[in-house]
């Protein structure tokens, strides 16, 4: 560049320059605080009902935010938006709605809720249906971003399990419906891992065993994974706001590190059954889909499954709720309406290896049924299991930012 | 052609005057472009970084009053760097000793290869040149997949390794080894530093060089002491364009190794970006990279503008 | 060819050793891309175990197939269409920027020439958080989407055609342009009608250089996606790679590198005959790969 004999600017020219600055700057702060999202300075409400077993709640309704009138028709020429885990809607039962409703439908996926509601939250996107856990339902619901449902649409919550009707995080089932039942365990694959784990005094302590080194994996969800370490050291409260027992977790993650190196994924459905990962803490529903994905010449015979048989382990179910900033509210209550359909359930379970809770897929006709191999029967969920397991439960903001740092110094491969 | 002092100011510009409107009537959207889309999405970021979290979502909320700033965010990052609570600590260090190591081996590589290519190949040229330029076309996620699959339990190169049966090798690739992300590294963006490498050494002038050898230098001695000193910007420039971009990478550590043990700063930035309460740390991370990377960027702008002048 | 023997005895060729790094650096760059496009014309699911020859994944298969898959299809119109509109608005930018840096001198190109070289090495993950940011936090009217993405895009590639233009301007030189300018034309039809000429061959190669480098973008349209519809096949290849592929995976990469290997064929092949007898165009493929 040649050299730039530029005079340097006149007393006068800096003067007016620096009065422009002064003057523009507060102008231009003013206006970028004025043009910032309304919405996004502060929140309705500064404290925010949490749902629990013992304290079930009713969300209310907004004014602003009535359900949609009953006997609408569905939208034409659109395209319904779903927004869920990767692989965790059938596509055959989407195909089927697709030809009843005449209609398109587009499956978005997330790695993780956290980063599903920073990105419904941002207003961005425009998804219809969702696919959250109920440890969600509080945000969901105080941001305003559902719509409460109109139950004329969806007589087919007949066919779930009747607490559904009334659950705790939902009264009334205002604004969710079930989609999928499950317990987390630990998954293996009897080929890599001959022990039997579920024989052990403490089967979560087999993750700590040097003996599995690089053969380990944790669920990549930071309630799941602390809330597995929790159980571990016999604490059973996997909601816990205790700063000491979360420091005990902090400490045995690292141990977990320099112990068996695990990786941190949601990939087990797909590298238990070819042996990649050996042994795993897994959704139940993971190691029934591993059937779908067993290589070739490989049996559904490598894979195991221990869930307590007394069902004091973690359980949970997943929801389908419709997000406001969806385009076809008519078309999400009928999508929620077909995936509850006996046929559909079915179909679904059968691809994604997730259990609806079907009223006529009684547990114990399953396995007889071909959904589930002999060997890993302990992933069938039962009813039972949910009056005495320990659920993962939405945590006040607090608590959540304590979990989440615990779980940053983790992943961060930090001490 | 220098404008002299205020008299070329006061002077019309003339139409034959290089000067002319021309230029910067030309050079003005691409301009207002980047301080639109470059500049000032790095003062949001300060004002995210800077400003409040919402306390029941705790989704980050820009404050763009300077005088509001609240530094409670950046406090906590840098709190956490070094000392009893660092946690960060290590995977900025981790960071450095693979972006380093990486372009180490990248130079190592990369240097033979563009020297051979540039001087040596003869009638092969153009068809190494292509072949060299290859990868830059063949989408680097399709690469790294095809990198998994061979390092899989059962993958290529567990089955080479056995030699047939011979022995049996079943190492884990794919579980948090750094040398599998280091080496994953150098796959990745190698490229990037032999086609500078070889424009540069192209240039490089053959009579020099062979001066040297007429003078009595033996191989070795010529290439140390000529050729490598003569090609020193070349070098430096390479290095940066490599391993500058390499700073931010996450994906590499993602696919070739699930797991905390070999989480590079790419990974804390995207791993806290969508998460709540952290999306403010994260950009405080962002700008800390940007800090680190600024003084070679710079050095990197400093060389490639002297280079322009001297061409 | 003479013979191995004769080859090995040579006292002029190069050092082994060169040809030895060389070679087995092109076959470990090389053969993990052969062996995922020989897979996919795999036969069965598994992208390890070789099970037969077959087109199946890419129109065979009724469902999985690229020809099939809808999510495959729009992630391949999407690659392209960002491909296409970010050079369309990439290189006229990139072009004009670089003419007129440098026909200015000053403080402020200077300053903005500094600007575009530090966006070229800037790492990717740094912008797109920025871009995301302000694009979650300003009502601007760009959502996430193609919008959102094509401008990061071009942000993030406006120094490739500026680059290249600045090198071949320096190499053109003055000379021509003043001679134009002497004969009585005025500065902007000097520069349309003997300078642009002359940058045509630069022109194209950025034009192709941005195209190949924009669809195999990754970290910026990642964040800045939308819905799975506004995802492109390097974010597919991503989200799929850690759940379950299968080799219609391998099918989409394969259709795109032919894509992209087409458009640089063609772009070098219009580039050598655009150059033809020019004297001032040095360099040939280093030239076209654009190293200033």
């Amino acid at each position: 560049m040649a050299v730039s004999d530029r005079p340097s600017p006149s007393r006068r020219q800096f003067l007016q320059r620096a009065a422009l600055l002064a003057g523009g700057t507060p102008a231009l702060m003013m206006f970028l605080d004025a043009c910032a999202k309304g919405d996004q300075t502060s929140s309705s409400a500064t404290s925010m009902k949490v749902a629990s077993p013992d304290k079930p709640v009713t969300w209310d309704i907004a004014k602003d935010n009535e359900p949609i009138a009953a006997g609408l028709a569905p939208e034409k020429a659109t395209t319904l938006q779903l927004y869920s885990y990767a692989d965790y809607v059938s596509p055959d039962a989407v195909k089927s709605f697709e030809e009843k409703y005449g209609t398109t439908v587009q499956v978005s996926t997330f790695n993780d809720t956290d980063e599903a509601i920073t990105k419904i939250r941002a207003g961005s996107v425009d998804y219809d249906v969702f696919f959250p856990s109920y440890d969600q339902i509080g945000k969901l619901v105080n941001g305003a971003l559902l719509r409460p449902l109109n139950h004329s649409y969806i007589p087919n919550i007949k066919n779930v399990w009747p607490v559904f009707t009334n659950p705790f995080y939902d009264q009334q089932w205002r604004y969710t419906t079930p989609y999928t039942v499950y317990t987390t365990g630990i998954g293996w694959n009897n080929t890599v891992v001959p022990a039997d784990i579920g024989a052990l005094k403490n089967p979560y302590e087999s993750l700590w065993d040097p003996a599995y080194k690089n053969k380990t994996a944790v669920i990549d969800d930071w309630h799941t994974a602390m809330s597995m370490v929790l159980l571990k050291l016999g604490i059973t409260d996997v909601n816990t706001s205790s700063a000491d027992n979360l420091k005990q977790v902090g400490e045995q993650l690292t141990a977990l590190v320099g112990a068996t190196s695990p990786k941190v994924t949601i990939t087990m459905y797909t590298d238990v059954p070819t042996g990649q990962i050996g042994l795993t803490q897994m959704w139940s529903g993971d190691i029934i889909n591993a059937q779908n994905y067993l290589p070739e010449g490989g049996t559904a015979e490598v894979l195991r499954y221990w869930f307590p048989a007394d069902g004091k382990g973690l359980v949970d179910n997943d929801l389908m709720v419709i997000l406001r900033g969806g385009k076809n509210p008519v078309l999400s209550h009928l999508f929620i309406n077909h995936m509850l359909e006996t046929e559909s359930a079915r179909q679904n379970f059968k691809q994604i290896g997730y259990q609806p809770p079907q009223v006529s897929m009684s547990p114990d006709s399953l396995v007889a049924d071909g959904f589930v191999a002999e060997n890993i029967k302990s992933a069938i969920v039962r009813p039972e299991y949910y009056d005495v397991g320990y659920r993962i439960l939405e945590l006040e903001p607090d608590n959540d930012a304590a979990w989440h740092n615990v779980w940053r110094a983790f992943k961060a491969g930090g001490s | 052609m220098t404008l002299t002092g205020v008299a070329a100011r006061a002077k019309p510009q003339s139409k034959r005057a290089r000067g002319s409107a021309l230029g910067p009537a030309l050079a003005v959207p691409g301009i207002i472009w980047l301080l639109l889309f470059f500049l000032a999405p790095l003062y949001v970021v300060l004002a995210i970084v800077f400003g409040r979290t919402d306390p029941i979502f705790r989704t980050a909320v820009p404050v763009w009053n300077p005088l509001q700033w609240n530094p409670s965010q950046v406090n906590y990052v840098l709190s956490r760097i070094a000392g009893p609570q660092g946690i960060f600590g290590p995977a900025l260090v981790r960071t450095a000793i693979y972006v380093l190591l990486a372009g180490l081996l990248c130079l190592l590589l990369a240097f033979p290869v563009a020297y051979y290519v540039a001087r040596l190949s003869g009638r092969w040229k153009g068809l190494l040149l292509a072949a060299l330029i290859a990868p830059f076309w063949i989408s680097y996620m399709m690469r790294m997949l095809a990198w998994v699959n061979l390092l899989q339990d059962d993958g290529l190169v567990n089955r080479l390794f056995s030699l047939g049966g011979f022995f049996d090798v079943r190492t884990h690739w794919l579980t948090g080894q750094p040398v599998v992300v280091v080496l994953g590294l150098v796959y990745g963006y190698v490229a990037y530093m032999i086609l500078p490498l070889y424009a540069g050494l192209d240039r490089l002038p053959q009579s020099t060089l062979e001066a040297a050898r007429d003078l009595g230098a033996s191989r070795f001695a010529s290439f140390w002491r000529v050729t490598l000193p003569m090609c020193r910007p070349t070098i430096v420039a390479a290095v940066l364009l490599t391993c500058l971009p390499m700073l931010g990478d996450y994906f590499t550590s993602d696919m070739l190794s699930a797991s905390p043990k070999t989480a590079m700063v790419g990974n804390l930035i995207n791993d806290s970006v969508q998460s709540p309460g952290q999306t403010g740390q994260a950009g405080a991370l962002v700008m800390l990279v940007l800090l680190v990377a600024v003084v070679p960027m710079f050095y990197y702008v400093r060389v490639t503008a002297r280079g322009d002048t001297a061409s | 060819m003479r013979s191995p023997v004769a080859w090995w005895n040579d006292p002029w060729r190069p050092p082994r050793i060169l040809l030895a790094v060389t070679f087995g650096y092109l076959a470990w760059s090389l053969i993990p891309v052969l062996i995922a496009v020989i897979f996919s014309f795999n036969d069965g699911r598994s992208r390890t175990v070789w099970q037969g020859f077959s087109t199946r994944w890419y129109f065979g298969d009724a469902t999985k197939s690229v020809w099939h898959d809808a999510a495959l299809h729009t992630a391949l119109l999407q690659t392209l269409k960002l491909g296409v509109i970010t050079t369309l608005i990439t290189v006229p930018l990139g072009v004009m920027f670089a003419i007129g840096i440098d026909r200015w001198r000053g403080r402020l190109p200077a300053g903005a020439n500094m600007l575009m070289l530090v966006s070229f090495v800037l790492p990717e993950v740094l912008l797109a958080v920025a871009l995301l940011f302000v694009v979650t936090s300003l009502p601007l009217p760009i959502k996430l989407g193609t919008g959102a993405q094509v401008l990061g895009l071009v942000t993030f590639q406006i120094a490739y055609p500026a680059v290249l233009v600045r090198a071949r301007l320096a190499t053109i030189g003055t000379q021509y342009e003043e001679a134009a300018m002497d004969l009585g034309a005025s500065p902007l039809a000097a520069l349309r009608r003997v300078t642009l000429p002359m940058l045509l061959p630069a022109i194209f190669a950025s034009t192709v250089l941005v195209f190949a480098d924009v669809i195999d973008d990754f970290v910026l349209v990642r964040y800045l996606s939308g819905n799975s519809s506004t995802e492109p096949v390097s974010v597919k290849i991503y989200n799929t790679a850690r759940a379950a592929p299968t080799p219609a995976l391998n099918a989409l990469a394969t259709l795109l590198l032919f894509a992209a290997l087409l458009a640089i064929t063609v772009g070098y092949l219009i580039y050598r005959r655009m150059t033809r007898g020019d004297s001032t165009a040095g360099g040939g493929i280093a030239a076209f790969a654009g190293e200033a």
